[in-house]
């Protein structure tokens, strides 16, 4: 367990480099005057380049002992934290919502899998889980402005600064991992269906709920495992969605300073994303660990 | 007649996933020789009605059915017309990130030449960094933004930015298939590692790497998209606008692009953003239902029990 623990630290070490790595790789534009309103736009990429923003980079960590501050002079985890607050309202509920409803949702079509309402329960989630959530977002957008001229009371549609701003995101954002959850519950569930222990259940003549119970006990390490790639999906799509609907979060502020090349900002963004990337990583390990003990000696 | 009812009844998935692809394809290749097709395309500057005028974009209205973009260019010419160059650069993504993935997977499965630790780096990379921030990153490194060829080193880079994940599926079933009894009679009958991967191993992988292609073809489709959001496309070029302002200009008309000024056009003409997303919404569709009912058909091969 500990040794496992180790090895994710030192994974998720050597990703955190690999990151700096490539974001540090020289993208600065020299624009140079060669006569009169001719300019001409070079791009030097050298390895001496590279290794002056290597240096660089680390020396304004050194002599500002921090993230340092803003052009505009506030300190920048101050604002890492403002934005990250925000996509937090966001990131947290779906993660959650995704995980309960997804393995709820799949335990029910498990169970309807071969009646009529299983068969078209499962129809919309393989229709829905096709539609990528932009589309989805931009459609609900849509249909809401088409709502508004129509009647429906009149609301905020974009920015961060409602109580409500962050439904619409989060809808979009949670039907696409919700659907694949789904799926991935039905499927590990199928797939215990043939085990002995599940006709010993009920040969004893427990209910079928009480199967299921048994069935899902045995899918807890693909749930587990999901979760993982759950969290990777909103982290990947949460920027373009905040972008659409000018959320003003992390995601979208990181964006903006990779585009901008504000090399240490994009990093002070993107670390608390890798670092929720490791404490689930982590966090799944312990789980695993906990309630299925042999599995987690395994690793 | 009885027989073909029987058999889109039980792949309803499949014979649907065709239907949609029929369509997708009609569109692509014969779309532009419709009626209602503007071929060139033309940009309207301004229109009279009424004595009053009125600049684009112009709405969804029985003229244009899916409206016009910021030129005054009917959208549904514009999807017609840009859908050959958006289906090719998926196509030729999924492609090559296939004929990279296949050998990596093999030769990982081999444990030789350093593949499996290399696949092992990419995949544990990839589950903490989001793809399309590296695509990003690198997308907009200055050799790449600035030379003639920067189209086919975005694909390459798109490619091989998810080979790691693709290399692994295979490999899994690879390593699956080494158990069998018919790859052991190829090694006894001297077969050589490439003939044991082309007549051995592949010809059990076909139905099952077509799925993963195809599937791959919509993944591909949603990170253009959302590359599209951003302002990153395949092929685009750096021009000066104004004195020592540099700008990147787009020349093409694949969809992605008519998602560049998505941000201020879903609070305005939020049609162009919509059909746009709509046209690739319905491709990644069509290529998921394909999948899936290529997939399940491969199941009932597998299963004696029906």
């Amino acid at each position: 367990m500990v040794w496992n623990l180790c090895k994710s630290l030192v994974t998720f070490i050597l990703i955190l480099l690999g990151f700096i790595f490539v974001l540090l790789l020289p993208r600065e534009m020299e624009v140079e005057a060669i006569g009169f309103s001719q300019y001409e736009a070079a791009h030097p990429f050298t390895m001496d380049l590279y290794m002056d923003n290597m240096k660089a980079f680390v020396t304004y960590f050194q002599t500002e002992k921090g993230f340092g501050t803003t052009l505009a002079g506030t300190p920048i985890l101050e604002e890492v934290q403002r934005y990250l607050g925000r996509s937090l309202k966001i990131i947290i509920p779906t993660f959650i919502l995704v995980l309960l409803f997804g393995t709820l949702v799949g335990v029910l079509q498990f169970n309807y899998r071969s009646k009529k309402r299983g068969k078209i329960l499962s129809f919309f989630s393989s229709i829905l889980s096709s539609i990528p959530d932009f589309f989805l977002f931009i459609a609900i957008q849509y249909l809401l402005i088409k709502l508004i001229q129509a009647g429906l009371p009149r609301f905020h549609l974009f920015g961060s600064d409602y109580w409500y701003s962050f439904i619409i995101p989060l809808i979009s954002l949670m039907i696409f991992p919700l659907l694949h959850m789904v799926r991935m519950t039905v499927v590990a569930m199928e797939s215990e269906m043939s085990q002995e222990y599940v006709r010993t259940v009920l040969a004893k003549g427990l209910s079928r709920i009480q199967a299921i119970k048994h069935i899902l006990r045995n899918c807890w390490s693909t749930i587990i495992n999901q979760s993982q790639w759950v969290m990777l999906y909103i982290i990947s799509s949460l920027p373009i969605i905040e972008r659409l609907s000018n959320y003003n979060g992390a995601g979208d502020q990181l964006l903006y300073s990779i585009l901008n090349n504000e090399d240490i900002r994009a990093f002070a963004l993107m670390l608390p994303f890798l670092l929720i990337m490791f404490f689930i990583h982590v966090g799944a390990n312990v789980l695993k660990f906990i309630i299925l003990p042999k599995e987690g000696k395994q690793g | 007649m009885r027989k073909v009812f029987h058999f889109i009844n039980h792949n309803f998935l499949l014979c649907f996933g065709m239907l949609m692809l029929v369509l997708l394809l009609s569109f692509t290749f014969l779309g532009q020789y419709a009626p209602f097709i503007n071929q060139g395309v033309e940009e309207i500057p301004f229109k009279m009605t009424d004595g009053k005028i009125s600049v684009p974009p112009y709405e969804p209205s029985s003229e244009h059915l899916l409206g016009t973009d910021r030129e005054g260019r009917d959208l549904l010419s514009l999807l017609a017309m840009g859908a050959k160059e958006t289906l090719l650069i998926i196509v030729t993504i999924t492609i090559l990130r296939y004929l990279l993935a296949i050998p990596l997977a093999y030769l990982a499965h081999k444990n030789v030449f350093g593949a499996n630790p290399l696949l092992k780096v990419l995949n544990g990379f990839f589950s903490y960094v989001p793809t399309i921030v590296m695509v990003i990153l690198l997308a907009m490194l200055p050799p790449l933004l600035l030379t003639e060829s920067r189209p086919y080193y975005l694909i390459v880079i798109i490619a091989a930015m998810e080979v790691g994940r693709a290399a692994e599926t295979i490999k899994q079933e690879l390593d699956e298939c080494t158990r069998k009894e018919y790859i052991l009679s190829g090694i006894a009958v001297g077969a050589g590692p490439v003939r044991l991967l082309k007549s051995y191993y592949l010809p059990f992988l076909y139905g099952k790497l077509l799925v993963s292609i195809i599937s791959d073809l919509g993944k591909v489709m949603f990170l253009l998209g959302q590359l599209g959001f951003i302002g990153i496309f395949i092929s685009q070029d750096i021009i000066q606008v104004e004195i020592g302002m540099f700008e990147i200009r787009n020349e093409s008309i694949s969809w992605p692009m008519l998602l560049m000024e998505a941000t201020s056009d879903i609070r305005g003409p939020i049609w162009i953003p919509f059909w746009s997303a709509f046209a690739m919404t319905f491709t990644i569709f069509t290529f998921n239902i394909l999948a899936q009912g290529i997939q399940n058909l491969e199941k009932k091969k597998a299963s004696y029990l029906v």
